[in-house]
């Protein structure tokens, strides 16, 4: 029986892949008041954003994971503009429909361009190498150390900056904050192209683990979602957090029961957490 | 008076009777199409297979209508997605009956899908060809009007055993399986033969689809020091399987199936990690002019396991239509299709060679690009030889052919 | 084509029997199910393996009502008991759980080969004209619980059901037991679904686990959210719509030359998005909205 400690490691570099749309998903429901299920093929479109460049145009990895932020920031943006914004006073489950036709619309424009065969980046894979015991992957850490940077950035940019100030405002009281002046217009872009930019990252890192195909963002809404409620909405802390357990969780799970029930472990802990913590980790639900 | 010749009398009789008779020879030319349809997963999981499948059978088709049709016929193909599900796939094959009116639905992938639509076909004396791999899809009583053109697995599990007992360096193996209607059938037929031979099975792990990485289950698998790796899944997943075996430093062996390690695979893992892979299915008859014609009509068809399959269904269909004479129903598919299939006969290796043999009224026997494609008594193909590859600098090279 | 769209019918009726049943979870008490996939199978699965293990359609049918509508209450015990917002979680993931167990535990459920042959009722009587037989068994089923559910709708406990989603701290002050109301209707609502299932199962004689993946509980709240949130009407005439919106992009497609294949079918997907977008953009109350005081 191996070290549980591989499948911790492993669970924490998931769960850091997880984190990044947790947490666009989480603060983006606090932001604009409901679940944008839309947010998962934003993973899909950073991915093959990044394609594009990598296999495309031949430009190195990583900057064709900053070409992937920006690019899927602004189709967050164009889609916030084209299906969100003539929305913004309906009810949260309008909203929610809505982003789910979005998700439809973006997974099968990916497919009608690309089709359904799954493409991969232009990059060497590598054995991994053994430290302390644990196997650890090149892209493993790469992907972890992206992930704590952006997690890094965006705590930065909610606590210091004077948008992200506002945009907590925003979050707390829409109304309140519009009449003291903070511009909820732009607060709302920023939030929209940070949230699209960090999914479509996450994108990339999926990709280079796993592979590229249509559905490839589709199939962790559920475990997004999952972390986002662990962590209680409208935190990025308690997304990470959340994100971390799931993805523990469900990789350690495979030592307990047969790895296809892995998905039911991670609600069993979610379960569980949440009984001891009703609002989540960290969040306040209001 | 002038006295007409014989000749001239015959010539003029002649004349009129085709001048009065035009019509109707004109009316027999534009004569009804046969509908046929292809059921195929053009999105949904399978989505990365059912495009080629159809592909393939539009090539079939474009060449019989070039030709003039089946007995003057034209083909009339009409295409829907399963979405690979089954309620999806039953509405698709509801339209494709009752609307367009098809006789045969070919090229269905999914055995969920293949298993939904089985009782409208029965029911409506359609006929159902496809690749679809669980037991059930030949059990029962579907009165003759289900087929498939992939070996079923009790056969390729011996297959496969035959093999792995053969390479005497294997002494421990693990089970690797995606979750799929067969996954448990070949994995038992695969254990019981292997262990009866001497070869412990450290590990059986069925995994499922679409997951982002398969560490855990890797490192559940390795932890059991196997020497061979038996990885039994569909090209996506296995991409990402393999990708996760190499980066966790396994030195041993893997072995899967070709319709899974395949050009595709090679592209999506990489060659490094393909490197030494062993890989089996049903030995196409490469050398075969079916093979020849189907690879010079369908593009990129090395690529696309399921193609050569989808071809051969459809000239088989095709062909057994022909047999009979002009009527075209999912009843005469059914009763002429060993016919034309099995042997004894004359060799054919298209529509083509096998319609013009058949018009001389010699018996045919259809050798296609996937393979002899002899059908037994319930469907399925009787036993065949299994080409055993191995993945050598970014190509899988022919090793050897297991005989059953 | 009159086959074709009995068919089609007859699934819309079966999908609607599932919207009426999260109807009464939702929109008559404002129950969060984001699972209703699950009863669904509870009720296909029992009827399923009963009737192919022998068991006669008379007891099997309400056996897999019965199961589906237990199900739904020992959720809504334990989620209930909780906390509110553990519904929606508590669905969702024993939804998926249910899934796997249908597909792991191949012993009791025969696993990813799911259940074939399954017992049509009286068929042998109908021969030939058994679809038609089947879709006015199907449409009774809906024309029974449409009606049952609008009485129960204008009953008293429907009008405390309707407190509750309203406002349950004022009924809870009016000295309704709140808690208890709740567990009933998401039963009952369970149970709709469960019967659904069964008429669902019995019409294709073939169950899968993959025929429950989490979208189809996706594919309900669609159905109710664009027929218009909140009632039966509703409920009935947002299936019809999705269904005809599934199946007519299926035609148009066929009058569409110059795509094909995979574009064909991702061009198909991408108009039921579109759709669903404009409609919420347009008509976001469904078709159908509420009336206040329509009671």
């Amino acid at each position: 029986m191996p070290p549980i400690a591989q499948y911790v490691f492993n669970g924490i570099v998931t769960g850091g892949i997880l984190a990044l749309p947790a947490v666009a998903f989480s603060l983006l429901w606090r932001l604009l008041r409901f679940p944008n299920f839309a947010v998962s093929t934003y993973l899909t479109v950073g991915a093959y954003a990044a394609l594009v460049l990598n296999a495309g145009a031949h430009a190195p990895l990583e900057l064709a994971w900053l070409g992937a932020l920006a690019a899927t920031g602004a189709v967050a943006l164009a889609v916030d503009r084209i299906a969100f914004r003539p929305m913004r006073d309906r009810r949260p489950f309008s909203l929610a429909i809505a982003s789910i036709g979005v998700a439809f619309v973006l997974e099968n424009v990916v497919r009608f361009v690309w089709g359904n065969d799954f493409r991969a980046y232009d990059v060497p894979v590598s054995r991994a190498a053994s430290v302390a015991g644990l196997r650890v992957g090149r892209e493993q850490l790469l992907i972890l150390g992206a992930a704590v940077v952006l997690m890094a950035l965006s705590q930065a940019f909610l606590r210091r900056t004077r948008l992200g100030v506002a945009m907590r405002a925003t979050a707390d009281n829409p109304l309140l904050a519009a009449v003291k002046g903070v511009p909820t217009d732009r607060v709302i872009a920023v939030a929209t192209f940070g949230g699209g930019a960090l999914a479509g990252g996450a994108g990339v890192f999926v990709g280079l683990d796993a592979s590229i195909d249509p559905l490839m963002g589709g199939g962790l809404i559920i475990s997004v979602f999952a972390a986002a409620i662990l962590g209680g909405i409208g935190s990025a802390p308690g997304a990470l957090a959340g994100a971390l357990i799931v993805g523990i969780v469900e990789e350690a799970g495979t030592l307990v029961v047969p790895p296809t029930y892995k998905t039911a472990i991670g609600f069993v802990i979610i379960l569980a957490v949440l009984l001891v913590r009703p609002t989540g980790l960290a969040g306040s639900r209001s | 008076m002038t006295t007409m010749t014989r000749r001239q009398l015959l010539k003029s009789s002649a004349v009129t009777g085709l001048v009065l008779g035009a019509p109707a020879i004109l009316l027999a030319q534009a004569k009804e199409p046969i509908n046929i349809g292809t059921l195929c997963p053009l999105t949904g999981a399978g989505g990365s297979y059912g495009p080629d499948m159809q592909r393939s059978v539009v090539a079939v088709v474009d060449r019989i209508n070039k030709a003039g049709g089946i007995h003057g016929r034209p083909i009339h193909l009409f295409h829907e997605d399963d979405q690979t599900s089954a309620e999806a796939g039953v509405r698709a094959a509801r339209k494709l009956i009752d609307v367009n009116k098809v006789v045969a639905i070919v090229a269905t992938w999914a055995s969920a899908v293949t298993l939904a639509v089985r009782p409208l076909c029965v029911e409506a004396q359609v006929f159902l060809i496809g690749v679809s791999g669980a037991d059930a899809v030949t059990q029962g009583d579907h009165k003759g009007y289900v087929a498939r053109t992939q070996p079923n697995t009790k056969l390729q599990g011996s297959m496969y055993a035959k093999f792995v007992v053969s390479k005497k360096e294997w002494k421990r193996v693990a089970y690797l399986a995606l979750q799929t209607p067969y996954a448990r059938s070949f994995g038992d037929a695969f254990s019981g033969i292997v262990k009866s031979a001497g070869v412990t099975i450290t590990d059986d792990l069925i995994y499922e689809d679409k997951k982002p990485s398969y560490r855990s289950e890797v490192t559940r698998i390795l932890a059991t020091n196997p020497d061979l790796i038996m990885l039994e899944g569909y090209t996506p997943d296995s991409v990402v399987m393999a990708k996760d075996i190499y980066k966790a430093g396994f030195k041993g062996a893997i072995l899967a199936p070709s319709f899974a390690v395949n050009a595709k695979f090679i592209e999506g893992a990489s060659a490094e990690v393909a490197e030494g892979i062993w890989n089996m299915d049903r030995a196409p008859l490469f050398d075969s002019p079916a093979y020849k014609e189907f690879s010079a009509a369908v593009p990129r068809s090395d690529t696309s396991p399921y193609a050569p399959q989808a071809w051969d269904q459809m000239s088989i269909v095709a062909l057994a239509l022909a047999a009979g004479k002009g009527e075209a129903s999912g009843t005469v598919i059914k009763d002429h299709l060993r016919a034309v299939a099995n042997p004894p006969g004359t060799a054919a290796y298209s529509f083509a060679d096998g319609a013009k043999l058949l018009a001389e009224g010699k018996k045919i026997n259809y050798e296609g690009a996937s393979g002899a494609c002899d059908f037994d008594a319930i469907g399925d193909i009787l036993s065949a030889p299994f080409a055993v590859q191995q993945v050598r600098k970014g190509k899988s090279e022919l090793v050897t052919v297991i005989n059953p | 084509m009159i086959a074709y769209l009995t068919a089609i019918v007859t699934l819309v009726g079966v999908r609607a029997l599932l919207t009426l049943g999260l109807n009464v979870q939702w929109g008559m008490t404002g129950l969060v199910n984001l699972g209703a996939v699950a009863f669904f199978a509870v009720g296909a699965y029992t009827s399923a393996l009963l009737a192919v293990g022998g068991v006669s359609l008379v007891l099997a049918w309400p056996a897999g009502v019965a199961l589906a509508a237990a199900a739904g209450a020992s959720l809504a015990l334990v989620a209930l008991r909780l906390r509110e917002d553990y519904l929606a979680i508590v669905t969702l993931g024993f939804a998926e759980v249910l899934r796997l167990f249908l597909l792991n535990e191949a012993w009791l459920t025969r696993g990813a080969n799911g259940v074939t042959a399954i017992p049509r009722p009286l068929h042998a009587w109908f021969g030939g004209h058994y679809p038609a037989f089947y879709l006015l068994l199907v449409l009774a089923a809906v024309g029974l619980v449409y009606a049952a559910l609008e009485r129960l709708r204008r009953s008293p406990f429907g009008r405390v059901l309707r407190a509750i989603r309203e406002d349950e701290v004022v009924a809870a002050v009016a000295g309704k037991p709140v808690f208890r109301f709740k567990v009933q209707a998401f039963a009952l609502g369970a149970g709709v679904a469960g019967l659904a299932g069964i008429l669902f199962a019995h019409y294709l004689a073939y169950v899968e686990p993959n025929m429950f993946l989490p979208q189809e509980s996706l594919y309900v709240w669609l159905a109710l959210i664009l027929g218009g949130s909140g009632n039966n009407r509703g409920a009935l005439l947002g299936s019809l719509v999705l269904l005809g919106l599934l199946e007519g992009s299926r035609f148009a497609k066929d009058v569409i030359p110059f795509l094909s294949g995979v574009r064909l079918a991702a061009a198909q997907q991408m108009l039921v998005g579109v759709v669903l977008v404009t409609m919420m953009i347009r008509r976001p109350d469904g078709l159908l909205p509420e009336r206040p005081g329509s009671e």
